[in-house]
C-alpha cells in the first residue's frame, strides 16, 4: 500500500467498459519507437556508460563500458532488441531426453551462464525484473521436482520482456508452472452438490500482484482518495470469485483426462466440460458474457485487466524499482506510464518502450544530482555479485558455473522467493530514516542483520578465494581475471581509480578513495595480488558500492 | 500518514463507522504520544526495576491455517454439520485426537490426528485454543457486514493486508508498527542499555516487531554469525579501513542503512556469541525441521537471558505453506505434525530451562480458510483459531467462541468465510498485558482495543 497519499484531484483517466479497444501491436520487428536517450549520445563520458550498463545488465565490464560509449544508446538498444534470446530451458531437455537426471541445480547453471554471458543483456535484466514481480518459486513443492517447467517459465519471461504486456500477461497465465504454483490448473467449474467453489487463488494474485493491485491509482502512482481521503479499491471479493469462474477448465497441453498428471512445459489448453459457463462479474462491473469458451473468457478477461489504467503506473513504478530508483517521484512514474498507455504509435503495454522511458528518464540521469539523500536503491544482493564477476570477466571452475544456492548466502536466487510477494514487496521500508521519511527501501527486507554479514563473508570468499590462480577453488565460485590489475598494483590510486570505473561509475567519495587507497598502500608491495584483492573486498562490501545512485 | 476528520458534520455516525474514523486519540496521535513521553510504563519502570523475566514467542503461519481442521468438533451434531460443509476436506471422525476442555460449551472436540504433542499439552493444561479470531476494525455480525454498516478491515483475504493487521493489530492504519515493536517501545528500557534488541526474528524482517524506534534484531537458526577473515595482521589492517567504511559520513539514506545494519550485525553479534558461548546444549531434542531449528535457537538465547542481561524478550518465528489452495489433504497432515512436534519440543525445553512461567508461545495466522472446498484446497477467508502455550497460560481451554459451521448459518457470511467473533487487537492486548504493559498504557499500544468487548480474553494467569 502506498505510504504517502496524497489528496491530488488528479484527474485519474477515465476507464470504463466502453473503452476496451486495445491495440495490441507488438513491437517485435517493428521500431523501438520512441529514440529516447538519457542525455548526449553516446554518453559524454564512461562513467555515463558505466551507470547506464549498472541498470540495464548484470553489470557492466570494461569492455562493455567502452562499446556503448563509442556506439551510442541507441545503437544499443537496436542490438539489445535484436539479440538472440537466451534460454534456460533447450539445454535442460537434451540433459533430459539424452537420459540424465536434471534438477533445479542445473536451473541455476543456466541462469549463471547466461547472466555472466548473454549477449541479450538487456532481455535478461529486464526478464529478472519480472520474474520478481510474476513470481513462482522452486520451493514450492508443487514446482521443486519440475526443473524444465521453471527454466521454460523463465524463458517465457525472457521472450516477453521486450514484447508486448498483454501478450506476457497470457503467456504467463498459461505456463502450467504459473497453473500449478497458483492453482489455475485443473481449477473447475462450481459442484453445489459437493460445495466445491471455483479456486480463487491465481485471480486474486493476478489483480493484486501482476496487473493492477489493491487500489485505484491515478496516473501518477499515487492513490485515488474517496471523500473520506481513504484509498478506493480496485475490486472486491464478488469480483475475485468473478475471476476465479473465468480461470477455471485448462489443463496440461495433450491431458488425455482431466485427472492426466504428466507433468509438461507447453501452454495449458482449455477443457470446456470443467469450465464454468455462467456470467462472471469482473472489474467495475464490467460482466464476461455467458456461453463463452474458456479461450474466449481468459482473452475478454485479460483484455479487460491490461487496458485498466492501473497497469502503466502500477507495474511502472516497480519496474522503476527494480532498475532505477526505490522511490520515483509521481512525475516519473507518470511519465513511464504515459508510455505504457501509448508508446508513441499507438501501442499500449510496449515494454521495450517502457524500459527505455525508465533507462532515459530525466530522473534517472539527474536524481542523483537533484536529490542526493533520497535517490537510488539498495542493489540487490545477487547484482551486487553478477557485477562483480562480470567486471572482472569471471569463470567457473571447468565452465560449469555450480552456484547452485545463492539463496543460502545472498537471501536470493533466481524464481525460488519464499512466497509469490517476491523476496522483498515494493512498499517495504527498514525501521529508522527510511521509514520515518515516508520512503520505501524494498531490498533491505532481506538485508537483515543476519543476511548482511552472510553476504559480506560470501564476497570475502568470492575475492581471497575467487581468483585466476587460485589454488583450491570452489564450484560454486567464478574466478576473477585480475591480471591487469595486478599489473597496476604498484600505483594504489590509479588501481582505486581504475576500479572505481569499473565498480562504481566513477562515483567513489574521496573520503573512500582514501581509506581504499591507504588501504592498498599499506599491504606489501611485493604481494600485488594481495593489493588488488584488499582493495575488491573494501569496494564490495561497501555501503557506496552497496547502494546504486 | 492520512487524516481522517471526525468532525465532519455531513457525516452520519453509520459513515463514519463504515468508513473508519478513528477515535480522537487515534492513529494519527500515536507517534506524538512516544514522542512526547505520555506513556506511563516506561517512566515508572527504569532499568533495573524488575528482576524477573518474560518473553512471548510469536509462531506465525505463513498463508493462513485451514484452523478449522486442527480444532474440529468430534461429537456427532456438530461433527455432522462439519463434515457436510467441508465435504473432501473433512477430517474423518474417528481419527480425531479428543480432547476435553474443562469448560464445556455443549459440543465436543478433537484435534487433527496430526497434532499428538498438542493434544498432551493442552491435556497438561499448557496450552489453549482461542477461536474465530482476526482482523477487525469494530465488533461486526454477519448482518453488519452483508449490509456493508460497520467498518471492514480494509482488503479483506488479502494475505499480505491481513498479516499486516495481524501485526500491527491496527486494522485502520498503514503505519508500519507492529504491536510487538509498540510493546518493545514501552519495555526495552527494562533490558537496561543492552545493545541486544528487545525484540529478536528468526525469520527476517517482519512488521509485528518494528517500534517508532525498536527495530528486530535478525539471526539465523545457527545464532550469530559472525565477519570471516579478519585474522592477523593484514586482517587488522584489513578491519580498520572496513569499518572506516561503514563509518563515513553521507546524506544518502540507503548507505546509512546499509551501514547501520552492518554496524549492528556485528555489535549484536559479539554480545550474543560470548553469551551462548559458555551455555550447556540443550538436552531435549527438537524436531528436524526449519520450525524446530528456530525455536530451538530461541530456547538457547532464553537459556542464555541472564548473561544478556535481558528481562523481556519477543520472539519471531514461523513457516510458510498453509496457503493450501492444492493439495491440503495432503499437506497438511505434515504441517500439523510439524508445528505439534516443534511446539511440543519447545515447551519441553522450557521444562528443562525452567522457564516454562516465563515464557508464553502463542500462533497467529493470515486469516481461516473457507469452509468449502475449491476441488483439492481451500481458499483466503477471515476468523480462525489461534493457540497459546505456556505454564502461565490457563490451558484446557478453548477461549472465545467456537462458531457454527454450517454454510449459510449465523457466522458465514459467504462459501464458509466466518466473520470473527474474537478480535486480534483482544488477542494480541491479552499478551501484551502478561508481557507487562500497564493498564493505563492499553490504549497507546492498541487505540483500537476500547471497540471490543474483552480487554482481556483471560487465557493469561
Amino acid at each position: 500500500m502506498g505510504r504517502e497519499l496524497r489528496s491530488s484531484a488528479k484527474a485519474a483517466a477515465t476507464w470504463s467498459a466502453a473503452a476496451l479497444t486495445i491495440l495490441l501491436q507488438g513491437c517485435s520487428g517493428g521500431s523501438s519507437g520512441s529514440g529516447l536517450v538519457p542525455g548526449p549520445d553516446p554518453p559524454a563520458s564512461e562513467a555515463q556508460a558505466a551507470r547506464f550498463l549498472t541498470r540495464s545488465t548484470f553489470g557492466p565490464s570494461a569492455e562493455e563500458i567502452h562499446k556503448l560509449s563509442v556506439i551510442g544508446y541507441t545503437a544499443w538498444f537496436d542490438e539489445q532488441r535484436n539479440a538472440t534470446v537466451s534460454l534456460e530451458r533447450p539445454p535442460l531437455s537434451q540433459l533430459d531426453a539424452h537420459g540424465h537426471n536434471v534438477s533445479q541445480e542445473q536451473r541455476l547453471e543456466q541462469w549463471w551462464k547466461i547472466a555472466l554471458r548473454g549477449d541479450d543483456q538487456l532481455r535478461q535484466r529486464l526478464a529478472f525484473a519480472w520474474s520478481e514481480i510474476f513470481v513462482v518459486s522452486d520451493v514450492a513443492s508443487a514446482l521443486v521436482g519440475d526443473p524444465i517447467g521453471v527454466s521454460e517459465y523463465y524463458d517465457t519471461l525472457a521472450r516477453d520482456a521486450l514484447g508486448d504486456y498483454r501478450t506476457l500477461l497470457e503467456d504467463v497465465t498459461r505456463t502450467p508452472v504459473m497453473g500449478r504454483y497458483l492453482s489455475m490448473l485443473k481449477n473447475q467449474k462450481e459442484d453445489l452438490a459437493n460445495n466445491i467453489r471455483p479456486d480463487e487463488n491465481y485471480a486474486r494474485e493476478i489483480l493484486q500482484l501482476f496487473s493492477i493491485g489493491l487500489v485505484k491509482l491515478n496516473a501518477d502512482g499515487t492513490p485515488q482518495l474517496d471523500a473520506f481521503n481513504q484509498p478506493i479499491p480496485t475490486y472486491d471479493q464478488p469480483v475475485v470469485e468473478g475471476f476465479a469462474r473465468v480461470f477455471t477448465g485448462w489443463n496440461y497441453a495433450g491431458a488425455t483426462n482431466w485427472d492426466f498428471a504428466e507433468w509438461n512445459y507447453l501452454p495449458m489448453e482449455p477443457w470446456e466440460s470443467y469450465h464454468e459457463a455462467g456470467t462472471k462479474l469482473l472489474l467495475d462491473g464490467v460482466v464476461c458474457p455467458a456461453g463463452q469458451t474458456a479461450q474466449q473468457d481468459l482473452a475478454f478477461a485479460l483484455d479487460l485487466v491490461a487496458s485498466h489504467p492501473n497497469v502503466g503506473p502500477f507495474l511502472g513504478r516497480q519496474l522503476i524499482q527494480r532498475l532505477v530508483t526505490s522511490n520515483p517521484s509521481p512525475e516519473y512514474v507518470a511519465r513511464v506510464a504515459a508510455v505504457w498507455a501509448d508508446d508513441g504509435n499507438g501501442a499500449r503495454g510496449n515494454l521495450l518502450a517502457v524500459t527505455q522511458a525508465i533507462l532515459t528518464d530525466p530522473e534517472a540521469v539527474q536524481g542523483n544530482v537533484t536529490h542526493p539523500d533520497t535517490f537510488g536503491k539498495l542493489k540487490e544482493p545477487l547484482l551486487r555479485l553478477t557485477a562483480l564477476w562480470r567486471a572482472f570477466d569471471a569463470s567457473f571452475p571447468g565452465n560449469k558455473y555450480q552456484y547452485w544456492y545463492p539463496d543460502d548466502d545472498l537471501g536470493q536466487a533466481p524464481l525460488r522467493a519464499g512466497s509469490v510477494f517476491n523476496f522483498f514487496t515494493p512498499s517495504y521500508a527498514p525501521p529508522g530514516e527510511i521509514q520515518d521519511g515516508g520512503l520505501v527501501a524494498p531490498e533491505f527486507q532481506i538485508t537483515t542483520e543476519q543476511r548482511i554479514t552472510s553476504a559480506t563473508n560470501r564476497f570475502w570468499e568470492c575475492v581471497f578465494h575467487g581468483y585466476q590462480g587460485y589454488s583450491n577453488p570452489s564450484a560454486d565460485t567464478a574466478l576473477l581475471h585480475i591480471n591487469p590489475e595486478i599489473g597496476m598494483a604498484d600505483d594504489p590510486a590509479a588501481l582505486v581509480e581504475h576500479l572505481d570505473q569499473l565498480l562504481m561509475c566513477s562515483e567513489m567519495s574521496q573520503e573512500m578513495r582514501d581509506i581504499v587507497v591507504s588501504m592498498v598502500t599499506d599491504t606489501d608491495p611485493a604481494d600485488r595480488r594481495q593489493r588488488v584483492l584488499e582493495a575488491l573486498y573494501l569496494i564490495v562490501t561497501s555501503p557506496e558500492y552497496s547502494v546504486q545512485k | 500518514m492520512h487524516n481522517r476528520s471526525n468532525g465532519n458534520p455531513g457525516l452520519s455516525r453509520r459513515q463514519l463507522l463504515k468508513h473508519g474514523a478513528c477515535s480522537a486519540a487515534g492513529i494519527a496521535g500515536l507517534h506524538a504520544l512516544w514522542n512526547l513521553g505520555l506513556v506511563s510504563s516506561a517512566a515508572a519502570q527504569g532499568p533495573g526495576s524488575v528482576n524477573d523475566y518474560k518473553a512471548l514467542v510469536c509462531v506465525f503461519l505463513y498463508g493462513g491455517n485451514d484452523s478449522y481442521n486442527l480444532l474440529v468438533p468430534r461429537d456427532g451434531t456438530h461433527y455432522n454439520v462439519y463434515a457436510a460443509t467441508r465435504q473432501n476436506l473433512a477430517i474423518p471422525q474417528g481419527n480425531l485426537l479428543p480432547i476435553t476442555p474443562n469448560t464445556s460449551d455443549g459440543s465436543q472436540y478433537g484435534l487433527h490426528p496430526s497434532c499428538t504433542q498438542m493434544k498432551s499439552l493442552f491435556d497438561a493444561g499448557r496450552l489453549a485454543f482461542v477461536a474465530n479470531v482476526g482482523s477487525l476494525s469494530y465488533p461486526m455480525t454477519k448482518t453488519q457486514y452483508l449490509n456493508d454498516s460497520v467498518a471492514r478491515p480494509p482488503q479483506l483475504f488479502s494475505h499480505y493486508d491481513q498479516q499486516f493487521q495481524w501485526m500491527t493489530s491496527i486494522t485502520d492504519s498503514n503505519q508500519g508498527f507492529g504491536w510487538g515493536g509498540r510493546v518493545a517501545e514501552l519495555l526495552h528500557t527494562l533490558n537496561g542499555s543492552s545493545a541486544l534488541s528487545m525484540n529478536i526474528t528468526l525469520l527476517g524482517a517482519n512488521t509485528f516487531q518494528v517500534g517508532p524506534t525498536v527495530a528486530p534484531f535478525s539471526m539465523g537458526t545457527g545464532g550469530p554469525q559472525g565477519l570471516a577473515g579478519f585474522w592477523g595482521q593484514q586482517g587488522q589492517r584489513r578491519y580498520l579501513a572496513f569499518q572506516q567504511l561503514l563509518n563515513r559520513q553521507t546524506p544518502n539514506l540507503f548507505e546509512k542503512a546499509f551501514a547501520d545494519t552492518q554496524k549492528r550485525a556485528i555489535d549484536t553479534n559479539a554480545l550474543l556469541e560470548s553469551a551462548l558461548s559458555g551455555a550447556a546444549p540443550l538436552a531435549t531434542a527438537f524436531p528436524d525441521s526449519y520450525l524446530g531449528a528456530q525455536l530451538a535457537m530461541i530456547a538457547r538465547t532464553i537459556q542464555v537471558r541472564d548473561q544478556l542481561g535481558v528481562h523481556r524478550q519477543v520472539f519471531f518465528c514461523g513457516i510458510g505453506g498453509f496457503d493450501s489452495h492444492d493439495n491440503q489433504n495432503q499437506d497438511q497432515p505434515g504441517l500439523f505434525a510439524d508445528l505439534s512436534a516443534s511446539l511440543g519440543a519447545f515447551q519441553a525445553a522450557m521444562a528443562e530451562l525452567g522457564t516454562e512461567n516465563l515464557v508464553t508461545t502463542f500462533t497467529s495466522s493470515d486469516f481461516g480458510r473457507t469452509l468449502t472446498s475449491n476441488g483439492d484446497g481451500s481458499d483466503h477467508a477471515w476468523g480462525g483459531i489461534q493457540l497459546v502455550m505456556g505454564g502461565n497460560v490457563l490451558g484446557k481451554e478453548i477461549y472465545g467462541t467456537y462458531p457454527s459451521l454450517a454454510l449459510d448459518g449465523p457466522d458465514d457470511i459467504e462459501g464458509g468465510r466466518l466473520v470473527p467473533t474474537t478480535s486480534v487487537d483482544e488477542y494480541s492486548a491479552t499478551l501484551a498485558k502478561w508481557l507487562g504493559v500497564q493498564p493505563g498504557d492499553m490504549a497507546t499500544v492498541f487505540p483500537n482495543l476500547s471497540r471490543f468487548a474483552h480487554p482481556d480474553l483471560g487465557f493469561m494467569s
